[in-house]
């Protein structure tokens, strides 16, 4: 191997050892708490029907939270269409909290319009 | 989520029309997903088949032949990967940039190039002397162990990519 080489081997070892360690926490279920079932009721502040996930932006009482839902394929095939997701309209969700960032939750199920949909 | 922060042309990629499509059109994100996926179990299946005849599997094939069955193939799968990767990255283009998996993906991609741009140009021009039944020479053999570490490597960083 040549010198150049290894040096480079070098650089990239230090530059991976600098990755770990700065994860942002994202996505997946494994991310979030399921021992600790969450009922939010707020009122939709804004709503993303988007992919990967859609998510609202849910007004409850103290706070503002980030609500993950599900890909909008399945949301729509689930019988959830974007036209219910409507700022304004009180929703409930039914999910569990991000292990890492305290204002991010990911939901199991929502009640929307008087329909209820699994997100699952 | 709703407003990238970013540096100006992941911003611009971001909030592009074809990234806007990604995230809003029902099927074309999965349908990417998947074009994503038929391109690297091509170029890492051939990549492995070679990588697995230079460890010494099936040493009876001629080494030089398969390369010219696999690597044509390997380009196709190149090809598929590429663009839809790309579409993908657009969507959300200023949190996959931000991502230290996503980074390290990248980095484990061009390793996985030089390996293979060294390997042609180091064991490989001498194949005719280790062709068939003969044990390959060692360099081509650690060429082998890189590429398939740094392949699997790649394939682990892209699925983790959704869980952390």
């Amino acid at each position: 191997m040549s010198t150049r080489m290894i040096r480079m081997l070098g650089s990239l070892a230090v530059f991976l050892s600098a990755s770990v360690g700065m994860v942002a926490g994202h996505h997946g279920w494994s991310g979030y708490d399921s021992s600790q079932t969450l009922h939010l009721t707020g009122t939709i502040q804004e709503a993303g029907y988007e992919h990967p996930h859609g998510y609202l932006r849910l007004a409850v009482p103290d706070k503002v939270w980030l609500v993950v839902l599900a890909p909008p394929s399945r949301m729509e095939n689930r019988g959830l269409p974007r036209t219910l997701l409507t700022v304004g309209t009180t929703a409930t969700v039914v999910g569990y909290p991000n292990r890492t960032d305290p204002g991010e939750m990911r939901a199991e199920r929502i009640t929307v319009h008087g329909k209820t949909v699994e997100l699952r | 989520m709703h407003q990238p922060v970013g540096p100006a042309w992941l911003v611009w990629l971001e909030t592009s029309g074809v990234a806007g499509a990604m995230r809003h059109w029902l099927w074309l994100y999965p349908l990417v997903e998947i074009v994503h996926i038929v391109g690297f179990v091509v170029l890492v299946g051939a990549a492995v088949m070679f990588d697995l005849r230079l460890l010494g599997l099936s040493r009876h094939l001629p080494a030089a032949d398969m390369a010219r069955h696999l690597l044509p193939r390997a380009r196709t799968g190149l090809l598929l990967v590429l663009p839809s990767g790309l579409l993908m990255f657009t969507a959300h283009a200023t949190e996959w940039a931000a991502s230290p998996v996503f980074r390290l993906k990248l980095l484990l991609i061009a390793a996985a190039a030089l390996n293979a741009a060294l390997f042609h140009r180091g064991p490989f021009r001498a194949v005719a002397a280790w062709n068939r039944d003969i044990t390959a020479p060692v360099t081509a053999r650690c060429a082998a162990v890189a590429s398939l570490l740094l392949w699997f490597g790649v394939i682990a960083c892209g699925r983790l990519l959704a869980y952390v």
